[in-house]
């Protein structure tokens, strides 16, 4: 391969294409390249993240449903990161309230577990699926922007020809190529992050199913245990 | 932004400047188009033009018509008056004939014939015999060579001739009271008739002179019954003997106009189209050219054709690279000199020009 950069206007060169547009162009491509690098850096980030959550989500619940003493088991893991600590965590903490008391009652118990472990469960999601907004957005709009840059840039290739009078190809064909690299760019980017963005979220979709049941097991062993407590 | 995000942005960054890096140097490149093979063609230019004659070759000289040889013409004059005597003098002596003996006589009339009157002999001598049986049955006072007859016998040849033909009239009048003009007339078309050609006297057909003219007549000329029928008797009238013009013809011109455009297609090459459409425009360039190809003068439009709105505004640039391209490679080879100053040559020689393209 030729190691020099190849600057003349017969290459896919986009240096070349980007030092040879108009500024409106330049803006354009300059966003919508920020915007997919920000797109596969939230690509990166939501892979390792729901990776790791959901092995360690698999490997909570194995332990959870191991473990002899749920106190035990709250001292050892009830600090960690992982949504189902939280959720864990979380009925933990409304239960020790709840059975603070003298006098339980059951049923108000029951329901201030279901809506602490159900809130817990909605604000890990929420966490999960902070910036996934980002993508979707990149996916919807950059093919918008990268369409406005390629109009405006050939419209000033129209208005280059106007000027020159001149309709040969050697006139006309850099503006419309640096025009459409702007379309390209925006394609670019937009085309990985809808990808992306129905692969997370369905992602967090199952993240939040397995959360639910998670929290539903440990309140029906809540439950049970409040009713044997008795 | 968690550890997760900065990872990610870092292996984002990284990605784009990769990809971006491989892009600028030619990685996915268009590969080069293949080297089309140009296959060499053999083309032979025709160096000269020739000089073609764009007009037939001479015609053939018409046939000519032949009266069959009845023998030697003979000189007419002496002889006939006595051998006519006997037949001729049927119908058209006798009228006019007597009347007229003597005093027609004066001959000074304009007439005069060259003709060695045949007819005028023949009748006169007729006349004297049989007049007065034929006068009467004789329906025609016209026919009447009265004229001639009277002058046959006191003169002779032709002056004589001629008189009688005017002294016709008077006579005539005197006599039958016939119509005068009409016997002037056809006596005096006899009478040229036979000047203009000793052999005529066979196609006339007027009176019954013609009958006895026809014996007495010498023959074997080279006029036969048709010799009106539009034919000459002049040998071969078209073989002249004088080249024939050298023409330009439209081949030849359009020849030469090609060998021109040919020569000045380096020059059209260079020029610039000014824009579209201008190629559509076609001048009429006009050429003023020495017999060694420079040009006499700036060559000039004449005309223009395939201007329309598109391409108005580009006519002058257009005019202006159209001269420049013709003085450009001005020195023309190779035209050929017999056609130079000929008629329509290529000393002023005008040709349509448009721009390449």
């Amino acid at each position: 391969m030729n190691p020099v950069l190849t600057m003349d206007s017969a290459t896919l060169s986009p240096i070349h294409l980007f030092l040879q547009a108009d500024w409106v162009v330049k803006g354009v491509m300059i966003g919508l390249l920020l915007a997919s690098i920000w797109t596969w850096a939230l690509i990166v980030a939501f892979w390792r993240r729901i990776g790791k959550t959901r092995k360690g989500m698999t490997r909570f619940e194995r332990d959870f449903w191991k473990a002899e003493d749920i106190d035990v088991f709250y001292k050892a893991e009830g600090e960690s990161e992982l949504p189902s600590a939280r959720v864990f965590a979380a009925g933990v903490t409304e239960w020790r309230r709840s059975t603070a008391g003298g006098t339980i009652d059951k049923s108000g118990t029951r329901e201030r577990l279901a809506t602490t472990m159900g809130a817990a469960v909605a604000g890990e999601i929420d966490k999960l699926s902070d910036r996934l907004n980002v993508l979707a957005t990149v996916g919807s709009v950059a093919p918008f922007v990268g369409l406005f840059g390629t109009v405006w840039g050939i419209m000033r290739s129209f208005t280059s020809i106007a000027a020159a009078q001149n309709t040969s190809l050697a006139v006309v064909a850099p503006g419309i190529a640096e025009a459409l690299f702007a379309t390209a760019i925006g394609l670019f980017a937009a085309i990985p992050a809808v990808i992306a963005y129905n692969r997370f979220s369905h992602g967090i979709n199952r993240i939040e199913a397995s959360l639910n049941r998670f929290a539903d097991g440990f309140h029906t062993t809540l439950s049970r245990q409040l009713d044997g407590s008795r | 932004m968690d550890r997760s995000e900065k990872i990610g942005l870092g292996v984002a960054l990284v990605g784009h400047v990769v990809l971006f890096g491989l892009l600028s140097v030619g990685f996915l490149d268009a590969p080069e188009p293949p080297k089309i093979q140009q296959q060499p063609i053999d083309v032979s230019l025709v160096p000269d033009v020739a000089l073609e004659a764009t007009a037939p070759q001479s015609t053939e000289a018409p046939a000519q018509s032949i009266a069959p040889d009845e023998g030697a013409p003979e000189d007419a004059a002496p002889p006939a008056p006595q051998e006519a005597e006997p037949e001729p003098k049927p119908d058209p002596v006798p009228p006019a004939p007597q009347p007229k003996p003597a005093p027609p006589k004066p001959a000074p009339k304009p007439q005069p014939a060259p003709e060695p009157a045949p007819k005028p002999q023949p009748k006169p001598k007729p006349a004297p015999p049989k007049p007065a049986a034929k006068p009467a049955p004789v329906a025609k006072p016209v026919v009447k060579p009265q004229p001639k007859p009277t002058k046959a016998p006191p003169t002779k040849s032709a002056p004589a001739k001629a008189a009688p033909a005017k002294a016709a009239p008077t006579k005539s009048a005197a006599k039958p009271s016939a119509a005068p003009a009409k016997t002037s007339a056809t006596s005096g078309k006899t009478a040229s008739a036979s000047s203009a050609k000793p052999a005529k006297p066979s196609a006339t057909k007027g009176s019954g002179s013609t009958a006895e003219a026809k014996t007495s007549r010498p023959r074997g000329s080279r006029l036969g019954d048709n010799f009106l029928k539009g034919l000459s008797a002049d040998p071969s009238p078209s073989k002249s003997e004088a080249p024939k013009a050298a023409k330009l013809g439209a081949q030849a011109a359009a020849n030469i106009g090609s060998a021109i455009l040919r020569q000045v297609q380096p020059c059209a090459n260079r020029q610039v189209t000014p824009g579209p459409g201008a190629e559509r425009i076609r001048v009429t360039i006009n050429l003023k050219l020495n017999r060694d190809g420079t040009l006499k003068s700036r060559p000039t439009i004449s005309g223009h054709a395939g201007v329309d709105d598109d391409n108005r505004r580009y006519v002058d640039r257009v005019d202006d690279l159209a001269i420049a391209t013709f003085v450009g490679c001005s020195p023309l080879r190779g035209l050929p000199d017999d056609l130079y100053d000929v008629q329509n040559g290529w000393s002023n020689f005008s040709l349509r020009y448009k721009l390449p393209g």
